[in-house]
């Protein structure tokens, strides 16, 4: 079963059409790496899919919910509980100590458990950082820290925008290691990336170029 | 306000502390803003219990007494026939008095003889603990200023004794109905029965002055003072109503200035907060649309944009409440020359207005901060 499914999705700023008609599918479980230059829609398409942004036209299915029939509040609500979200540019609150900034998205998402925050900040190899602030994180640990937040709630979909754009190749492969971990147990990871040698190890790779699919 | 959640007080605890800089901003303006309304309205308030009060809601506005310099006296059965023969309604309310001082134990305090009758409703603004004397003819009761009160030790339902030095023999118990507070001479007075007070400094049937409530047109009043005065030459008889009506007007128009300082001063604060909130929330639009990613509902932003700001605010009125009062004791002594006394508005007043400000300031941030779209900001390109 699909858990990402899109018909037709397009969409567009003004004049510039970012996502153009596009019929993509996820299963359940897989680990899928979306290709493309920069500019080819690929952030555009991840936000639609994360529930963050709206769509011009088409149709999209994240686990069985048609998005076109949410509004705002059911996208959140949606997004709350599906999907864990890692970014290039990490976005921690930079007062909060690295376990505050987990504990944070169980906060928006239910109640606080400290615990299980720090359990889940463990399993990233950070258990002697919970009580840093990103400040003084390096990129590859502030990386560790979003991807323990994009999963404390348990969320059955993860998308990684450029996870490693701002990071070396050591920290690079630490986080491609975790998030292959994260497959093996059973999650759908979507990982976007401009880099061949990460693509390569995801089950398949979905290629955008100017906002449709690419098959070469 | 999800007050009780840790981790919201958390959130917004760590914001104000790692924004300090803006968050003292927000702080100095709002603090300065609430000092000088607390200050202006210390004052006004005290103007208004005070001064204003005796000259617009003091009833007197005719005066009768002796010509000349002080101390001079007038016959009682002149007064009497003066009230009697005047037009039908011209004179509404009168009160003789007689003016000398008394021993209490060792000490000498100033005495007045009055009508508590006729002094009553010229004297609606006295505060007074414990009650007014009722009867012209009670000379067992008597009322005592604030201030003297406090010099002799002495409060409502306390006996005190008139003695005389002349006269060993002589002591005269009086119980204190009353304390009064006028912001006038009568402060510093014990007030008793005309009577008593005649009997007691030796001038039967003697007057120092009378205050009088005339009503009618001005020149029916004039006209009156003038007879008044070709009868009885040794008397002045004139209207205090223009002089307490010029006052009057001046004080309100002093009053009115205060409050447009105020209100220049708390729109320039709130101005100044405006621009200090929106320059915080455009460098949290990252941080707000991350807490939406998050799954934070709007009306969380709006939640922690406002306790962050209502905080600050709040800690502003104390200061502000704290930095006004001494400030209301300077103008008190520089224009006024007297310590300003804390009247009940002043609080509620001052921080309504701090709170009211802040919240001014923070709806354009607050619509700021939800008109962003969490996509665009956290692809930050
Ligand atoms: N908010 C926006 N307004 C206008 N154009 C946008 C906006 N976001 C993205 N675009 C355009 O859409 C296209 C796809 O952008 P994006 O999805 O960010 O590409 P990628 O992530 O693959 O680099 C680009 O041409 C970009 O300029
Ligand atoms: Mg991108």
């Amino acid at each position: 079963m699909n858990i990402i499914e899109t018909h037709n999705l397009t969409k567009s700023f003004g004049s510039v059409i970012a996502v153009n008609d596009l019929t993509i599918s996820v299963r359940r479980g897989e680990f899928v790496a979306f290709m493309g230059a920069s500019g080819s829609g690929k952030t555009t398409l991840l936000n639609i899919l994360a529930c963050l942004d709206t769509f011009t036209s088409g149709e999209v299915f994240i686990d069985g919910h048609n998005l076109a029939a949410l509004d705002e509040e059911g996208r959140r609500v949606l997004r709350a509980n599906k999907i864990g979200l890692v970014f290039q540019q990490f976005h921690l609150i930079p007062y909060l100590t690295a376990l505050e900034n987990v504990m944070l998205a169980q906060h928006f998402h239910s109640v606080t458990d400290e615990p299980a925050a720090r359990q889940i900040l463990g399993d990233v190899g950070l258990a002697h950082r919970l009580h840093h602030r990103p400040g003084a994180l390096s990129g590859g640990e502030q990386q560790r820290v979003c991807i323990a937040r994009a999963l404390v709630n348990e969320p059955p979909i993860l998308f990684a925008d450029e996870p490693t754009g701002n990071l070396d190749e050591e920290n690079e492969c630490n986080i491609l290691a975790l998030l292959q971990d994260l497959h093996r147990r059973g999650r759908t990871v979507v990982l976007v990336t401009h880099n061949p040698d990460l693509a390569a190890r995801a089950d398949r790779i979905i290629r955008l170029h100017h906002g449709k699919v690419f098959e070469p | 306000m999800a007050g009780a959640d840790p981790m919201f007080r958390r959130l917004v605890w760590r914001a104000l502390r790692w924004r300090r800089g803006r968050a003292a901003v927000v702080f100095a303006a709002l603090t300065v803003g609430a000092a000088i309304v607390c200050a202006l309205a210390a004052v006004y308030f005290d103007i208004h219990a005070g001064m204003s009060r005796e000259l617009r809601t003091f009833g007197a506005n005719f005066y009768l007494g002796p010509a000349g310099a002080g101390g001079a006296t007038w016959a009682e059965a002149d007064f009497n026939h003066l009230i009697a023969g005047a037009p039908p309604g011209l004179v509404v309310a009168a009160s003789p008095c007689l003016l000398g001082t008394a021993q209490v134990g060792a000490r000498r305090v100033a005495l007045a003889g009055v009508s508590f009758e006729g002094l009553r409703p010229l004297a609606a603004y006295w505060q007074v603990r414990g009650a007014w004397v009722a009867a012209d003819f009670d000379d067992r009761n008597a009322m005592l200023g604030a201030r003297l009160a406090e010099e002799l030790e002495r409060g409502v339902g306390d006996e005190l004794t008139l003695t005389n030095d002349l006269a060993d023999d002589a002591a005269k118990p009086l119980r204190v109905k009353g304390v009064v507070e006028t912001g006038d001479a009568n402060d510093r007075r014990l007030i008793v029965s005309l009577a008593l007070a005649q009997e007691w400094l030796g001038q039967p049937g003697r007057l120092s002055h009378a205050l009088l409530r005339v009503d009618g047109p001005p020149e029916r009043v004039a006209a009156w003072a003038a007879d008044v005065r070709q009868r009885y030459p040794a008397l002045d008889a004139k209207p205090i109503l223009r002089i307490a009506a010029a006052e009057g007007l001046v004080l309100d128009k002093i009053k009115g200035l205060m409050g447009l300082v105020a209100l220049v001063i708390l729109a320039l604060a709130t101005l100044c907060v405006n621009t200090a909130l929106t320059a915080s929330v455009s460098a949290r639009a990252v941080e707000f649309a991350l807490q939406q990613a998050l799954g934070a509902r709007r009306r969380a932003i709006v939640a922690q944009i406002l306790a962050e700001t209502l905080l600050t605010a709040a800690a502003a009125a104390a200061a502000g409440l704290a930095l006004g009062w001494v400030l209301a004791q300077l103008i008190g002594r520089a224009v006024f020359a007297a310590a300003i006394t804390f009247r009940a508005p002043v609080l509620p007043l001052t921080v309504t207005l701090a709170l009211a400000a802040a919240l001014l300031a923070v709806i354009l941030p607050i619509r700021r901060a939800l008109q962003t779209e969490p996509a665009r900001i956290l692809k930050g390109e």
